[in-house]
Formats: C-alpha cells, sequence, structure tokens
C-alpha cells in the first residue's frame, strides 16, 4: 500500500507491468443489555484469526522469550541467538490482552489436514474439513456470517458483517457457502485491502465519474426503467453478496474516502510506528480499523498470515510473530476506542493451527532450521483468546488443561451475539466456550 | 458413288473447336461470402450471467472501443477477486471507465442531434439487441425531456442495470 503515484487516467494509460442496519439493543430496568434476537453477552464479536501457521512454543509458552509482550503476560528476554533479527517496535500500549482475558492455553485444531485454508475453513464454519476441500467453491457448511445473518432476528444486513482477508487465492470464497438455504444472500462483505488498496486499485478505481445528486436521480429513474423490463437480477444467480443499495452509497464512500488517503500518503504508516516496521499483517489489521471506525459491524473477522515465512525462515517467522502481536494489540485499542464499539465487543484471537514439532532443513541467517506444518501433534496445539470487558469476560483466567478446539469458536460467536439457539441442531458439533464468560 | 467426307470434316472441326474452347478457358474463382446479418439476442433469452472476465472484457470495450489487453484484464480481475459485493465493484468499475479521457461514448451533442438513432445505437451496443418501441420512445422522451442527462449517464445506467449482467 506505499508509494502511491500521482493519479493517472484510466488503467490502460498506466501501463502497468503487470462491508446499516444495527439491531438496536436496548437496557432494560433492571441494566441487563438485551438485543432483538436473543440474549447477547455482547453486540459486536471481532475475530482476529493469528494465521498462518503459529506453534505454542513461541507463542502461548514463551519458549523463544517474550515474541508477543502485547498478548502474553511475560517479561523474559527474546532469546539472544534470534533478537538480531526481531526489529525493534514499539511495545503496545496499555494491558495486555492476557490480563483481559481467558486464555486457553492448550486449545487444539484436532482433525483434518493442517492446511492453511483447512484451518481458516473450520474455523470460520465450526466444521472440520474432514472430506476433500476445493479451493475454488465455497465451503458446503454455512459460515459463521451466514449463521449470524439468516438467524439474528431481525435479519441483520451485510454491512454487519465483513471478512477482511490478507490474500486472495482461495480465501475470498469464505464469506459464504454453498449450503442449502444459506449461502451468498447470507454472506458478508469481503475485502483484501493489499490487492484493493494498491496502486493498481487507485489508478482503476479512486477517479470515478461524478455526477451531482439530481444526475444520480435521473441515471436510477433510467436503471429502474432498465430493470423493469428485464425478468432477472443480479440476486439471482448467487455468486454474490449483495448490499441494500443506501449501505451502497456508504461502502463506496468509504472506498473513495480510503482511495484518498492512501494517495495521500496517509495508509503508508497508519500506526506511525515506522514505515519500514509496516507488513502485510499490519496493513491488513488497520484496513479492518477503518472499517470499524466507520461502519461499527457486529462481526468482523481478519486474519494475518504473515508468520508463515516460517517454512523458509525461523527468524523472520519470530519477527512477523511480534507484528502479529502489534497489530492484534493494535486493534484491541481501536475497538475500545471506537464509541459504539468500546465495552460492548469480544475479542477472539486464535491460529488456525500449529507448526511442526522437528524442523525442515532449511537455516536461516541466525543458524535456525525452519518448521512446516504437516499434522503432527505439536502442529494440532494452538491458543485461543477470549477478550473483553470485565462485565462479560473472566479477565485474567488461563486455562492450562486440554480444553476448547477450533470448532468451537462460530457456536461461541452465535452464543455472544444471542443467535446460538436460532441455529438447526446438528449443524455446528463444537461446543461454546462458557469458561470465558461472566 | 462419291462418298463425300464433309459430315467427318466438320465433326472433327467441331471436336478440336470444343476441346480447345475447354481447355483454354480461364477459371473462375467463386467467392462465397455471408451476408452481413446482425445478430443479436431477445432480452428473455438473455438466463446466462457475464463471468467476472467477461464483464470486465465486455465492459472495457464497450467503453473505449478497443478490445482490454491481458495485461489490463488481469490486473482488473484481481481487483474484482478483492472486493465481495460484485454488482458494487461493477458499480465502481464502470464509474471509472467512464471518467477515463480516453472513454469512447457517443458525445452528448451527438446523442442530442439524433436522440432516435442514438438510443437504437446503443441499445445495440450494450444490450446487443434492438430496442422495442416502448423502450425506444421511453428513452428518448427521457433524453429529451431532461437537457441535464448525459451520454454518460445513460451509458452509466444501461450498464450497471440487471440485463447487462447477462448474455
Amino acid at each position: 500500500m506505499s508509494n502511491y503515484i500521482p493519479r493517472r487516467s484510466f488503467l490502460k494509460k498506466t501501463a502497468m507491468a503487470a462491508a446499516a442496519t444495527v439491531a438496536a439493543p436496548y437496557i432494560l430496568p433492571t441494566g441487563r443489555l438485551f438485543a432483538a434476537s436473543g440474549n447477547r453477552i455482547a453486540n459486536h464479536v471481532v475475530f482476529c484469526m493469528f494465521a498462518g501457521g503459529v506453534r505454542n512454543i513461541e507463542s502461548v509458552l514463551q519458549g523463544r522469550g517474550s515474541l508477543m509482550p502485547g498478548t502474553f503476560i511475560g517479561s523474559s528476554g527474546i532469546d539472544p541467538s534470534i533478537a538480531p533479527g526481531i526489529q525493534p517496535l514499539p511495545l503496545p500500549m496499555g494491558q495486555t490482552l492476557q490480563a483481559q482475558a481467558t486464555l486457553f492455553k492448550q486449545f487444539r485444531y484436532a482433525q483434518g489436514p493442517t492446511g492453511h485454508f483447512n484451518g481458516h475453513s473450520t474455523a470460520l464454519t465450526g466444521n472440520y474439513t474432514l472430506q476433500d476441500l476445493s479451493i475454488k467453491e465455497p465451503p458446503r457448511n454455512p459460515t459463521v456470517f451466514e449463521y449470524y445473518r439468516k438467524h439474528s432476528d431481525p435479519i441483520q444486513n451485510a454491512l454487519n458483517a465483513w471478512w477482511i482477508s490478507n490474500a486472495l487465492g482461495p480465501y475470498p470464497s469464505l464469506n459464504f457457502s454453498t449450503y442449502p438455504g444459506y449461502g451468498a444472500l447470507y454472506g458478508a462483505n469481503f475485502m483484501q485491502p493489499a490487492t484493493l488498496i494498491s496502486e493498481l486499485g487507485a489508478n482503476a478505481l479512486s477517479n470515478p465519474k461524478a455526477f451531482s445528486q439530481a444526475q444520480m436521480q435521473s441515471v436510477n429513474d433510467l436503471r429502474s426503467f432498465f430493470n423493469e423490463s428485464f425478468s432477472r437480477s443480479a440476486s439471482q444467480d448467487g455468486g454474490s453478496i449483495l448490499n441494500e443499495n443506501s449501505d451502497k452509497d456508504l461502502i463506496q464512500s468509504f472506498l473513495q474516502n480510503t482511495f484518498d488517503t492512501a494517495l495521500a500518503g496517509g495508509l503508508n504508516d497508519p500506526w506511525n510506528v515506522g514505515q519500514q516496521f509496516m507488513n502485510d499483517d499490519m496493513f491488513n489489521v488497520s484496513a479492518a480499523e477503518r472499517i470499524i471506525q466507520q461502519f461499527k459491524p457486529e462481526l468482523l473477522v481478519v486474519n494475518m498470515q504473515g508468520v508463515d515465512i516460517c517454512h523458509s525462515n525461523y527468524t523472520q517467522y519470530c519477527n512477523n510473530l511480534r507484528k502479529a502481536d502489534y497489530a492484534v494489540s493494535h486493534l484491541w485499542q481501536t475497538i475500545q476506542s471506537t464509541p459504539g464499539m468500546a465495552n460492548d465487543t469480544i475479542l477472539i484471537v486464535a491460529p488456525e493451527h500449529g507448526r511442526n514439532l522437528q524442523p525442515n532443513t532449511i537455516s536461516d541467517n541466525y543458524g535456525q532450521l525452519a518448521l512446516d506444518h504437516t499434522s503432527d501433534n505439536t502442529s494440532r496445539e494452538i491458543f485461543c483468546m477470549v477478550v473483553g470487558p470485565p462485565d462479560k469476560v473472566q479477565q485474567n483466567q488461563v486455562i492450562n488443561t486440554v480444553t476448547g478446539e477450533s470448532i468451537d469458536i462460530v457456536p461461541t460467536i452465535a452464543h455472544i451475539l444471542g443467535f446460538k439457539d436460532a441455529i438447526p441442531g446438528g449443524m455446528l458439533p463444537g461446543r461454546v466456550l462458557n469458561e470465558a464468560f461472566i | 458413288m462419291q462418298v463425300s467426307n464433309k459430315p467427318l470434316v466438320i465433326l472433327t472441326v467441331i471436336t478440336i473447336l470444343l476441346t480447345s474452347a475447354i481447355g483454354c478457358k480461364k477459371e473462375t474463382n467463386y467467392i462465397y461470402e455471408v451476408e452481413d446479418v446482425q445478430v443479436t439476442k431477445d432480452q428473455s433469452e438473455k438466463t446466462v450471467s457475464k463471468t467476472m472476465v467477461e464483464f470486465i472484457s465486455i465492459a472495457y470495450a464497450d467503453v473505449f472501443g478497443l478490445t482490454i489487453s491481458q495485461n489490463d484484464l488481469g490486473i482488473l480481475s484481481l481487483l474484482y477477486l478483492a472486493f465481495g459485493d460484485k454488482v458494487l465493484i461493477e458499480d465502481v468499475l464502470v464509474k471509472n471507465m467512464l471518467n477515463s479521457t480516453e472513454a469512447n461514448l457517443p458525445s452528448d451533442a451527438e446523442m442530442r442531434s439524433n436522440i432516435g438513432l442514438y438510443v437504437k445505437n446503443t441499445y445495440l451496443k450494450l444490450y446487443n439487441r434492438e430496442p422495442n418501441e416502448l423502450e425506444s420512445f421511453t428513452l428518448n422522451k427521457k433524453i429529451s425531456d431532461n437537457l441535464e442527462m448525459t451520454s454518460a449517464m445513460v451509458y452509466y445506467a444501461m450498464m450497471t442495470s440487471n440485463e447487462y449482467r447477462f448474455y
């Protein structure tokens, strides 16, 4: 997202080489918070997939020192053998997330291949991918977005559900499934900021034809006339989620504002940590923060995968763990400083899977051997953290026994947002992580 | 009795003439052509939604009058994939195309000089069919009655309408 070139005419000339209808909650005379659908613990959930394959050894167990000082309580220095490869990011401000959370220290990605897309699909559908998984098709089981939009009462619009991915490939398809009765109609808004809010994106999409309000009325009148004489609509092919017209205008304004900010250089170092420290994970989370601030969605999922460099560079994996730690800490600070979401949001943080115990043969500049993830026991060991305000989430609680697994995240989100009981029986094999809540 | 050889001579001459005539005749090159026919599709037959690549390629050709390069198609496809609401991103894409200095639309003056022809040609270009009488009359009237209506507004409305997404 850095180093935008000045705006030019449309793409051809560039000669390039190559997500509001918020269900209004109300306070009963008792002071307890309810929402229109069912009992809610909070009105917003942000799920940050700390993905790319994170071992408990380097994260929650702090085996190489305190690489994640914003997330976990710990004061040990970074292992001297890798310390020169860790960039000096500033320490996150405020309390650690752990102090405001319940930490499931021995969470499990119990079944299915330890592949990134398998792990993402499991975390977002609440079902393990035990059958062949097509990376060219949406998931077969409904996603958490579809459960949320379909089973909330009233039904929620797409502006309230966002999936912010760090990558394209198969990941755009995770915003809705092919499950009968669910699908695109209940899908989430999807955005992959690294591609969209880029130099390419700015050149192609940041300079739209401007129409006055009167002209837009005429255009809408014309379009209605054209649509009246054609019996099919875009919603019938089921290939895309659809926003309400009024929400589309809001999203287009948001995109335009984001392009303008990016073109002015305002996204090169959005957190003022130094542009040289920003990586794709940090940019992705900063884009999610813009959506949080703009739309205050009830359900937002954002991922990071920079740590997957561990296949070839262990020390850089540790460095990216540190950056991802900073990003998720900043994400929580943004949530807690956004009116409408502060003290009414629960943040869930979990990797999609771990990495192998035994290294491969690739050594980095610090003599550290790289790690793959091929479904050994260690690659199934992950953590899960449920962060929230003290009246909703058990603070500074650590569950050290093997408790909880990846398929529990969707039912837990459904429980927080009050639609768990509306989901038909048998669709979600996991359980609610009740240990985390007051 | 004298036997005349005249018939034999005549037959011989005819044979020689015929043989030489046939043997020396210049070969005719026949060129078989297909008569120009406007291929259109009735709107009721449009049941297939355009793919991402089809939408981008066709929109580009309709606005710029050029075939999109593979490189630009690749870039626009990535941008298209990077946002989930396809109708919304198509809308943004079309508005950006229409704002390009290289957009090749009929000018407003051309539109106003012969609205009937403009309506017919625009339907043929964007919907791949002629307008029916009601459509022709109505669009003609909407343009005539609204002096603020521009060619870009008509293109924008048609290219973001439901029919434009199908073939």
